[in-house]
């Protein structure tokens, strides 16, 4: 393999680990603070899509950029303060059962409002030709969702690292019992989490609708790798997620040029192989959702 | 209401019994009569026991599985396998049916037992996928990818083919009898109060020395046999094997049936996947947005009354003793 070839693969890698970064940031730091597995997260992501679809068409592609991640974080304010919230003190078991019965419940909303079938996703022309980025041919399109990505990344790291509300999300994240007792009103922040995690879902459908393609399922199909993610990076640990993800994504890529059959296969592997050596994930802490 | 673990009377046992052998002789004659058709009884049946099967392991142990379809289509694929390459032949194909999707137990119940609630659900929706894009992709030249496993031959016992719903319902009732019988003597015995003591309280149970892990992986086994033992039985019938059946939305439609008709209460999810089956046959016709209102349903049910049927069954009666004076304990 020529190393013009390697690195163009590695590129296609971080595009394809950006989207699951993204999706399972949402997750885990909806999981660390809130204790919620959202099963329903993959919806966030396709109603992303099917949003920025309708905006693109109406009113052009930046308001669609700047209009869906905001519209999605009302809804995820909306869903966790509508329906979400009452499950904080139910059983695990109920509060799975509750996301997954929302992942349907819009899954078959788009159906009946879209149809099951492919959409065309239209991309602004200066995106959608292959340009020469140095080590072959790539779309900027790409290219910028690798960007985008990782100036979330930063924007959350920064938040967390200095504003007070990251720092009590991360007090959280590592001990809610304790932040309780300390007087911190933990559920009512935290549905801002809920709100950032659907946001950053948001970012992720826009984005990369045109690479994962806008069918109803599509929620689902980013839902699963997106977990095993969220469980390889160790649940709970934003750093983790971010590393499972590229890790995934890279994975990926060089076993679509290897041996494309085993694509979708790649990840399970990765997942079982980390899982074995490694019980609590990457960055896991020890104690932390264990 | 009907507890499976309050010590009854053999009387009383046989009691039960006689009504579900009653239940699933009257099922393919009842169906016409309310809108349905008897070869419904078939689906009814399969998913009923792959139900029963759930609620083995999530209404006893807690344990949430998300990855029932792996069982349910990997026995599919096994004895259909059987039926062509092997023998057309029905016992082998059952018997290769139930092994495989046990082997398939083991090996994700190896993976993800280890963890907890929420791991446990993520980790077996992972991984029965895996299974799904194995059938799909690189085993396409065995499996018929997307296609789905076709030219499968009627299934033969001792010289009789069964080809027809009328002459495969007969057995799979009696397996559906006997499973339901199973499933009660495993509920009821000490086994089965170790299950629900690791659903209340795991670690307590665990400093009495009880192996939970050993426990919780046999009833993950068994629970992949019931699922097995259905899908295997569903599919000679069908003689046909989707690649949708290993797919995570079969494992939804499993917990989805369990929670309507109430988990942990063995007969509930059996209901469970009646209701449905009935419901979806009945509305699909006239209704496009079947799953839409299943869904809707489903969600109803986890808000209001997470008993589900049986539960709500339970609590109308007690409405309806207390209205009238009765004994609300009885």
């Amino acid at each position: 393999m020529e190393l013009s070839e390697f690195l163009l693969q590695m590129v296609s890698g971080l595009q394809r680990g950006s989207i699951f970064v993204l999706i399972a940031l949402g997750l885990t730091m909806i999981f660390g603070t809130l204790g919620v597995v959202n099963f329903a997260h993959g919806a966030l992501y396709m109603v992303g899509a099917y949003l920025g679809y309708v905006i693109i068409q109406e009113a052009g592609h930046w308001a669609a950029f700047i209009g869906v991640p905001i519209l999605l974080f009302v809804l995820g304010i909306a869903l966790e303060r509508g329906l979400i919230r009452y499950f904080y003190k139910r059983p695990v078991t109920d509060q799975i059962l509750v996301t997954f019965g929302l992942a349907l419940v819009i899954q078959e909303l788009m159906r009946w409002i879209f149809g099951g079938t492919n959409l065309p996703y239209q991309l602004p022309t200066w995106a959608a030709v292959p340009m020469d980025i140095g080590i072959g041919f790539f779309p900027p399109w790409r290219l910028l969702i690798i960007g985008v990505t990782a100036a979330v990344v930063l924007a959350l790291f920064l938040m967390f690292r200095y504003t007070r509300f990251g720092l009590v999300v991360r007090a959280g994240m590592r001990d809610p019992e304790m932040l309780k007792l300390l007087g911190v009103n933990v559920t009512q922040r935290f549905a801002l989490v809920f709100g950032i995690g659907a946001l950053l879902a948001g970012i992720a459908g826009v984005m990369g609708a045109s690479t994962t393609g806008l069918v109803p399922e599509v929620g689902m199909d980013v839902l699963v790798p997106s977990f095993l993610v969220v469980v390889i990076g160790g649940m709970g640990s934003i750093p983790g997620a971010v590393l499972a993800g590229l890790l995934l994504g890279i994975a990926q890529s060089f076993t679509i040029m290897l041996y494309p059959p085993l694509t979708d296969v790649i990840l399970y592997v990765v997942a079982a192989v980390v899982l074995l050596v490694r019980p609590r994930g990457l960055l896991g802490l020890k104690g932390v959702a264990e | 209401m009907i507890n499976p673990l309050r010590s009854e009377s053999v009387q009383r046992e046989a009691a039960v019994m006689a009504g579900v052998v009653a239940v699933f002789a009257a099922l393919p004659f009842a169906l016409p009569l309310i809108g349905g058709y008897g070869e419904l009884a078939v689906q009814m049946t399969a998913w009923a026991i792959f139900a029963l099967g759930f609620d083995l392991l999530v209404g006893f142990t807690g344990f949430l599985s998300f990855g029932h379809a792996a069982f349910w289509g990997v026995a599919m694929y096994a004895s259909c396998l059987s039926l062509i390459h092997l023998t057309p032949n029905v016992i082998p194909a059952l018997i290769i049916g139930v092994v495989a999707g046990t082997l398939v137990g083991m090996l994700i119940g190896y993976l993800t037992l280890r963890r907890y609630g929420i791991y446990f659900a993520i980790l077996t929706l992972a991984f029965s996928q895996m299974f799904y894009f194995i059938a799909l992709s690189p085993l396409q030249g065995i499996t018929g990818g997307d296609n789905g496993l076709t030219g499968i031959p009627n299934p033969l016992f001792f010289g009789t083919q069964l080809g027809d719903w009328h002459q495969i319902y007969p057995m799979m009732a009696v397996i559906a009898v006997g499973a339901v019988y199973v499933a009660r003597r495993v509920a009821r015995s000490p086994y089965g109060l170790i299950l629900r003591a690791i659903r209340s309280n795991e670690t307590r149970l665990q400093y009495t020395g009880v192996n939970v892990r050993g426990y919780r992986f046999v009833a993950f086994l068994l629970s992949g046999a019931f699922a097995s033992l259905a899908g295997t039985m569903l599919a000679m019938y069908e003689t046909y094997v989707p690649v949708q059946s290993l797919f995570w939305a079969t494992s939804g439609e499993v917990v989805m049936m369990s929670v309507i008709g109430g988990l942990g209460t063995l007969f509930g999810p059996m209901i469970g996947a009646g209701v449905v089956l009935y419901l979806e046959n009945v509305l699909s016709a006239s209704i496009e947005q079947w799953l839409l209102i299943l869904g809707a349903i489903f969600m109803a049910f986890v808000i209001f009354l997470p008993g589900g049927i049986v539960e709500g069954v339970a609590r109308l009666r007690r409405l309806v003793l207390s209205r009238t004076g009765g004994d609300t304990n009885a």
